[in-house]
C-alpha cells in the first residue's frame, strides 16, 4: 500500500488512529504490529511469510549472540541468512544474467519477484544483530518489541533504515502529545505534497520532452534528479510523520541535498540513514580513513561499489557507485581544499555531478546511457526545440515552486515571519493551509495515474 | 491550541471523507469520463486486490468530478500552465496529440495497402485525410503533430486523394468534442464530387436539434461550461433507406435517435461503434457501390453520401479483421474509399487491417 493512496489516507490511517488512541497504553504496540503487518499483507500478501520469518529467525539469534556463549557463530549465521536472503530474493536473475553472458551458457531465469522492502528491513536487522554483538544495545526484551520494531509500517518498506538504539526506549514508552502529533500531520502533509504535486508532475513532465537538443538532454536529467528528490524525501517525510503522529521521533534522512557544496556534502544530506549505515557498518570497520591513502581509497570503492549494488540488480546502480567513489577520492586527496575556496563554484559543480548521476541511475541501458551522455555535451545537436520552449513557458511555476522547494528558503522565511507580529495570522492560517494541500494532494490523486515510490523498486 | 486545531480538522476531514463515501451510494457510470465506474474488488492474495481497491476508492470518491475539477482550475490558474492534458482556447477545447508517431503512420499505410491489395484492380481506390481540428488552431504555443510529414507520407500509398483539408475550419468543430459537424460537411460532399465523379446536388433537410451535447473533451477537460448543440440532418429520403448493422440487428435507421441522450451523443450517426453496416437506397438505381473504409469521423458524413449510391458498404476496420468482413463484399468495379482521421493515423493500432 502506498502513503500517498487514498486507500492509506482516508481507511487504513483514520482507522488505525482511531484504535490507537482508544486504547490503553500497553496494547499499543499490539495494534500497531497488526496493522503493520496488514498494510505489508495488502501490498505483498505472498511475502509476509519471509519477512516474519527473518524476525523470528533475528529475534532468537540475537538473544544467543547476546548470552555470549559462541556469539561469533551466531553473529556470522545471522550475517549470512540475512545477505543471502537480500541476494536470493533481489538478485538471483541478475547473476543468471551476468553468468549465461560470461560463459555463454543458458541457465534458465527464476523470474523471482523481490518482497517489497527487503532491502531496508535486512539493513535495518543486520544493523540491530551487529550492535547486539557490539553489547550497543540489548536485545529487544521480547517477540511483539522485536516485531514492532522490524515492522513498524511507516519505515518498514523504503526507509528510513532506522536503528534500535535510536528509537529502543520510544518503542517502550513513547510520549504522545498534541504538538507531536500535530507536528506529525504537517510533515505527514509536507511529504504527500511533494510527492503528489511535484515528483509525480515533474516525473511525467521528463518523459514529454523527448526532443533531442541541448537543452532537453540537460533538462530531462535535471527534472528526473528534482522527481527523485522530491519522491523520495517526500516519502520519508510522510514515514517520520507518521512516526510522529504515532509518537516515535525518526532520525532525519534528506538535508536539503541538492545545495550541497561537495559530493562529500551531498552523501551528508542525501539519504542519511544509508549511509550511515555503510559508514558505520562496512567504512569505519574496514578502517576508513586512518590506515593510509590506499587503504582510503580501496574502502571507499569497496563502500560505493556495495552502495551502487544495494540500490538494484543492474549495472548501472554499480556505475553509478564507483562514479561517486571516484568523485569522492578525488574530493578528499585534493579538490575539495580548491572547492572550499569558491562562492559559488562549488554549489554548481555539485549539482552537475548529481544531476549527471541520477542519468546513470535512471539508465539501465548502457548504450542509452552513453548516447545521453554524448548528447548532453555535443555541440552537433540542436539548442533547443519547440517542446523543451513549451513545457519550461507552460510550467515555469512549477518549476520556481520545485526549486525553491528543493532548498531551505521557504522554511527560513516561515520562520523569519513566526518571529513577527504576524505570527497571529500564521497560526490561524496553518491549519487552513494544511486542510487545503490535503484537499489539493487529493484531486491530483483522484484525477492522477498511478505513481509508485522510485525507491519502492530498491 | 493551533496544534490542536490541526489535529482535530485533520481528523475530521479524512474521517468525513471516509464516512460520506460509505453513506453515498456508488456510482455505476460516470457521464463526464463516458465509462464505468470500479465496483468493490473480490479479495484475491495477491497484490492485485490493493491495487483494485484503490481504484474503486478513486473512482468512488465523494466529490469525484469537484476534485477533478479543483486539479484542473489549479494547474490553470494558480500554475498557469497552457495545458492540463487538454488545452482550451476560445471556448474551444483541444487534447494535444503530440508528438508525431512516424511508427504508428507506417502501421497506418501497411494496413491501407493490405486492404488495397484484397482488392482486384478493376476498383477505384479514393483516400480521404480528415484533419483532426488541432490542425485549424491557430495558436504558436501549442504542440502540433507534423501534419505535412503525415500528407507527404501518405503520397506513397499511390492512392488518389480527396483534398479536404483547405476547405475546413475550426468551426466546421464541436468545441468540446473531436469530431466535426454534419451540418457543415456540404462542401465535403461537393468536394468529393470532383473527384469520385458523381453529380452533387443540394438536397433540403430537415435539422433536428438536440441541445445538451457534452463532448469527450468536455469530461476529460474537468472545467465547467455550458453543453453545445448537436444537429443531424434528415429527410424522407434518408427515412427511407435500408440499413443493416452487423451487431445492432434491431436498429434499420441510419440514425440512432436513443444515442442522443447516451454517454456520447454523436453515437447517434451510424450508431456509433459499427463494425459493418449495409445502406441501400433503393430509390437510386443507378447500380454504383461505394465500400467504405472508416473511422467515427465518417459516420457523420456517410448519411449525406447517400444520395449518389444505390450501396454504401461501410466498414471501421478497428472493430472487424478483414478477413472476416471480406466474405460479405461484392469486389468488382466499386469505389473503395478510405477516410480517415490523423488522429487515428497517428494512433493506428487499433486497426485490425
Amino acid at each position: 500500500m502506498l502513503f500517498s493512496s487514498i486507500t492509506f489516507i482516508y481507511y487504513f490511517l483514520p482507522i488505525l488512529l482511531i484504535i490507537y488512541f482508544s486504547i490503553s497504553s500497553k496494547f499499543k504496540n499490539l495494534i500497531l504490529l497488526i496493522f503493520s503487518l496488514l498494510f505489508y499483507f495488502l501490498g505483498e500478501p505472498k511475502y509476509i511469510i519471509v519477512l516474519i520469518l527473518s524476525c523470528i529467525v533475528n529475534y532468537f539469534l540475537s538473544r544467543l549472540i547476546y548470552k555470549g556463549k559462541n556469539s561469533k557463530v551466531y553473529l556470522l549465521i545471522g550475517i549470512i541468512y540475512n545477505i543471502s536472503s537480500l541476494l536470493i530474493f533481489k538478485y538471483t536473475d541478475f547473476f543468471i544474467y551476468n553468468i549465461n553472458n560470461l560463459f555463454k551458457i543458458n541457465i534458465p531465469f527464476l523470474y523471482i519477484v523481490m518482497p517489497i522492502g527487503i532491502s531496508f528491513y535486512t539493513f535495518q536487522i543486520l544493523a540491530y544483530i551487529i550492535d547486539v554483538y557490539n553489547k550497543k544495545h540489548k536485545p529487544a526484551d521480547s517477540l511483539l518489541t522485536f516485531m514492532t520494531y522490524v515492522c513498524l509500517f511507516p519505515q518498514l518498506v523504503a526507509g528510513p533504515i532506522v536503528r534500535y538504539s535510536d528509537i529502543k526506549e520510544q518503542i517502550i514508552k513513547r510520549e504522545q502529545s498534541f504538538t507531536k502529533v500535530s507536528e506529525g500531520i504537517k510533515r505527514f502533509v509536507i511529504g504527500l505534497s511533494k510527492k503528489v504535486l511535484l515528483a509525480n508532475v515533474l516525473g511525467e513532465l521528463s518523459k514529454s520532452i523527448i526532443e533531442e537538443t541541448l537543452v532537453a538532454s540537460w533538462i530531462r536529467p535535471l527534472l528526473y534528479t528534482l522527481q527523485i528528490y522530491f519522491d523520495f524525501s517526500g516519502y520519508s517525510d510522510m514515514a517520520i510523520g507518521l512516526g510522529l503522529i504515532l509518537g516515535f521521533r525518526f532520525l532525519e534522512n534528506f538535508n536539503y541535498p541538492l545545495i550541497a557544496s561537495s559530493i562529500t556534502d551531498f552523501w551528508r544530506r542525501w539519504h542519511i540513514s544509508l549511509s550511515s549505515w555503510f559508514k558505520d557498518y562496512v567504512y569505519i570497520p574496514l578502517g576508513g580513513s586512518k590506515k593510509g591513502t590506499l587503504k582510503l581509497v580501496r574502502n571507499i570503492f569497496i563502500v560505493w561499489s556495495l552502495t551502487g549494488f544495494w540500490h538494484g540488480a543492474s549495472w548501472n546502480f554499480v556505475i553509478w557507485g564507483l562514479y561517486f567513489a571516484l568523485l569522492l577520492i578525488i574530493e578528499k586527496l585534493f579538490l575539495k581544499k580548491y572547492l572550499d575556496r569558491t562562492k559559488i563554484i562549488k554549489y554548481i559543480y555539485t549539482l552537475l555531478i548529481v544531476v549527471i548521476s541520477f542519468l546513470i541511475f535512471n539508465e539501465t541501458d548502457l548504450s542509452n546511457l552513453i548516447y545521453n551522455l554524448k548528447n548532453m555535451f555535443s555541440l552537433s545537436i540542436p539548442f533547443i526545440g519547440k517542446e523543451s520552449i513549451y513545457y519550461l513557458k507552460s510550467n515555469c511555476i512549477l518549476l520556481l515552486v520545485s526549486f525553491i522547494s528543493s532548498t531551505p528558503l521557504l522554511k527560513t522565511i516561515v520562520n523569519k515571519v513566526k518571529e513577527t507580529k504576524i505570527k497571529k495570522l500564521i497560526n490561524i492560517l496553518e491549519p487552513v493551509i494544511y486542510i487545503l494541500l490535503l484537499i489539493l494532494n487529493t484531486a491530483f490523486l483522484i484525477d492522477g495515474s498511478f505513481n509508485p515510490f522510485l525507491y519502492f523498486r530498491f | 491550541m493551533k496544534d490542536k486545531i490541526i489535529v482535530f480538522s485533520f481528523m475530521i476531514y479524512i474521517i468525513l471523507f471516509s464516512l460520506l463515501h460509505i453513506i453515498i451510494n456508488d456510482n455505476e457510470i460516470s457521464f463526464e469520463e463516458r465509462r464505468n465506474l470500479s465496483t468493490f474488488p473480490k479479495f484475491e492474495f495477491t497484490s492485485k486486490f490493493i491495487t483494485n481497491l484503490e481504484d474503486y476508492f478513486l473512482d468512488q470518491f465523494p466529490f469525484r468530478n469537484r476534485f477533478r475539477s479543483v486539479k484542473a482550475n489549479f494547474n490553470y490558474n494558480i500554475l498557469l500552465k497552457l495545458d492540463n492534458n487538454i488545452y482550451l482556447k476560445d471556448n474551444y477545447i483541444f487534447k494535444s496529440i503530440y508528438p508525431t508517431n512516424k511508427k504508428s503512420i507506417d502501421n497506418f499505410k501497411k494496413n491501407v495497402i493490405k486492404i488495397k491489395n484484397m482488392f482486384p484492380e478493376s476498383n477505384n481506390f479514393y483516400l480521404m485525410i480528415i484533419p483532426d481540428k488541432n490542425y485549424y488552431l491557430e495558436d504558436k504555443n501549442f504542440l502540433k503533430i507534423d501534419y505535412e510529414y503525415i500528407f507527404n507520407s501518405l503520397k506513397e500509398l499511390n492512392i488518389q486523394t480527396i483534398n479536404i483539408k483547405d476547405i475546413l475550419s475550426l468551426s466546421d468543430y464541436y468545441e468540446t468534442d473531436t469530431h466535426w459537424k454534419q451540418e457543415n460537411l456540404d462542401k465535403v460532399i461537393k468536394k468529393m464530387s470532383t473527384v469520385l465523379n458523381f453529380n452533387y446536388q443540394m438536397f433540403n433537410y430537415t435539422k433536428v436539434i438536440y441541445n445538451n451535447f457534452y463532448g469527450v473533451y468536455y469530461g476529460e477537460s474537468a472545467i465547467n461550461r455550458s453543453p453545445e448543440i448537436i444537429t443531424y440532418l434528415t429527410n424522407n429520403f434518408i427515412d427511407n433507406l435500408e440499413v443493416k448493422y452487423l451487431e445492432n440487428k434491431k436498429l434499420n435507421n441510419i440514425y440512432n435517435k436513443e444515442k442522443l441522450t447516451s454517454f456520447d451523443s454523436y453515437e447517434v450517426f451510424l450508431d456509433g461503434a459499427s463494425s459493418f453496416i449495409e445502406i441501400k437506397n433503393n430509390m437510386i438505381k443507378n447500380n454504383k457501390e461505394l465500400i467504405i473504409f472508416r473511422d467515427s469521423f465518417a459516420s457523420s458524413l456517410i448519411p449525406l453520401l447517400t444520395p449518389y449510391y444505390s450501396k454504401i458498404t461501410v466498414i471501421d476496420n478497428r472493430y472487424i479483421s478483414s478477413e472476416y468482413f471480406f466474405k460479405y463484399l461484392d469486389y468488382e468495379n466499386n469505389d473503395i474509399l478510405f477516410i480517415y482521421s490523423t488522429l487515428i493515423m497517428n494512433d493506428s493500432y487499433s486497426l485490425k487491417g
